[in-house]
């Protein structure tokens, strides 16, 4: 336990050391709720979406934690190209304690870096109870986890940067648009008409549409999102599933560089 | 024949450029994913809940946001070849590049060439599907749009050197452009026309006007004739497009002709 403390005061360390890069994430997002969703309440339709702006926020806070749950990856890869995962295979505990702490320690470094987007879904939509604040927290921690997973299988099994920044941005894509984070469960039916159905099932299994819903069954304060355990068993499964996924990968991949 | 001498110097950095561009096989296959996701997802899905809005300014929204993320997918592989030079840099590669008969200028502008050029190839065969969805009503006001993106890819990926060099760090390159690919797209007419951004927040339709990717993706919009809400007249947006250009592929030269030498890559 010790040594998984230890991996993970490691990568906080590299998180604040990466401040400009979590500045230039900050930005990012910002400018997609304050241009772009803002634009686009302008756009939405309103039998659809009755404003899209606070429709978007919740789903802001999954976008943010899923960006800086990622960057452990970007360390990760890098590490590996420089060679420094020798430095720290080398050091006093097992492998899987090393893998477990980093998948850990992503997904924590994504919730530290959530929360001023969350505070934010508090103060412009609604505060909610605290069995429902630690609801939120709950399931956006089991996300950022899987998250966390999910970027260092990447990391391990890229062997350059522009690999695994494309392989990041083809991931995003596809975990993004086939969610509801941007857009409403119901609209994305429209895929069902153009021969996309298997889409539209993805979507409805995907980690980021139950968590942005579920943070929105919170705060909206709306009939069309309503609370479901079966949004946090979702997240769980996938939580667990890429938790173990990365653990395995990095600490097997690793050995073969 | 000095002339003659220093084009094909020119040439063989272009021509190297786009050597190591063809060997990213699998980037090149994720990067059309991608640009398959933009289309085939977001911008059906969104299609769909603009619908009205798209109607009140005469425009077909899936046409539109289809012309717009050509425009993005040009922009971000003219961008690349400043990942290429951090990929040199750190492999070493980059020294040996500054001692080859070729001066610092040629090199500089042939690596601009290059990664423009290497992004129109990239772009070309999902310019014929989106030639395809959106149609042709004009084909010399087409082939006025092609010249005016030569012009766009040349400038940004001139930009992305400029920038790469003016670093000299990969992590701060990857920032700084993530940002800017952040706020270059999102105020540009690239996914939302001008009347929108106006009626939202007028700065944001001011900052857009002057965006190279506004012109760009006007320009494209007004070539193919998806063009309800073109906002510039398209001589205007060809000069803004060649003032950008003329200022990354020649002004930037002198800047970066300085930061080459002396190391400092991180």
């Amino acid at each position: 336990m010790k040594a998984i403390l230890h991996i993970i005061e490691y990568d906080f360390r590299n998180f604040f050391r990466y401040r400009w890069f979590v500045i230039g994430l900050i930005a990012m997002n910002l400018a997609d709720l304050f241009i772009s969703a803002v634009v686009f309440t302008q756009m939405a339709s309103t039998s659809i979406v009755v404003n899209y702006f606070r429709f978007f926020a919740p789903g802001l806070a999954v976008v943010g934690l899923f960006a800086s749950a990622f960057m452990i990856g970007r360390e990760i890869n890098m590490e590996v190209r420089r060679e420094i995962h020798h430095y720290l295979l080398s050091l006093p505990m097992t492998r899987t304690e090393l893998a477990i702490g980093r998948v850990l320690a992503g997904g924590l470094r994504g919730m530290l870096y959530m929360t001023p987007l969350l505070i934010t879904n508090f103060l412009v939509l609604h505060f909610p109870t605290l069995p429902q604040l630690l609801l939120i927290l709950l399931t956006l921690l089991l996300l950022a986890i899987g998250i966390s997973g999910v970027s260092i299988s990447i990391a391990v099994s890229t062997t350059s940067f522009e690999k695994f920044v494309t392989a990041r941005g083809v991931v995003y894509y596809m975990l993004f648009f086939c969610s509801s984070v941007f857009y409403p469960l119901s609209v994305i039916q429209v895929l069902s008409a153009k021969g996309l159905a298997p889409l539209v099932a993805f979507a409805q299994v995907n980690p980021l549409t139950n968590g942005s819903d579920l943070i929105r069954s919170f705060l909206l304060n709306s009939p069309e999102y309503v609370f479901s355990p079966l949004m946090l068993l979702n997240v769980a499964v996938f939580s667990v599933i890429f938790a173990f996924l990365a653990t395995f990968a990095y600490s097997k991949i690793l050995l073969r560089h | 024949m000095g002339a003659a001498l220093g084009f094909r110097k020119l040439w063989l950095v272009v021509e190297r450029d786009l050597r190591m561009f063809i060997q990213y096989k699998f980037l090149l296959i994720l990067r059309g994913i991608w640009f398959v996701a933009q289309v085939t997802l977001f911008g059906l899905i969104v299609n769909k809940m603009v619908q009205e809005a798209a109607a009140e300014v005469s425009i077909n929204y899936f046409q539109y946001y289809v012309a717009g993320v050509t425009i993005i997918t040009l922009y971000s592989t003219a961008m690349f070849i400043g990942y290429d030079i951090f990929e040199e840099a750190e492999h070493g590669v980059f020294e040996y590049l500054l001692t080859l008969p070729v001066s610092r200028r040629e090199l500089v502008m042939g690596r601009s060439i290059g990664g423009g050029l290497r992004s129109f190839i990239y772009v070309g065969p999902l310019l014929l599907v989106v030639l395809f969805i959106l149609g042709v009503s004009n084909p010399i006001y087409l082939l006025v749009a092609f010249a005016s993106l030569f012009l766009f890819a040349f400038g940004v990926s001139g930009m992305s050197i400029t920038i790469a060099v003016a670093m000299k760090s990969g992590d701060k390159y990857d920032i700084l452009i993530g940002v800017l690919d952040a706020l270059i797209v999102r105020l540009s007419t690239t996914m939302y026309p001008t009347f929108y951004m106006q009626r939202a927040m007028p700065a944001y339709a001011s900052i857009a006007n002057f965006n190279p990717l506004t012109f760009a993706s006007d320009l494209f919009r007004w070539g193919t004739g998806v063009e309800g809400a073109l906002q510039f007249s398209p001589l205007l947006a060809i000069l803004g497009l060649f003032i950008f250009f003329f200022a990354f592929t020649f002004v930037g030269v002198v800047f970066y002709e300085r930061r080459l030498e002396g190391g400092g890559w991180q």
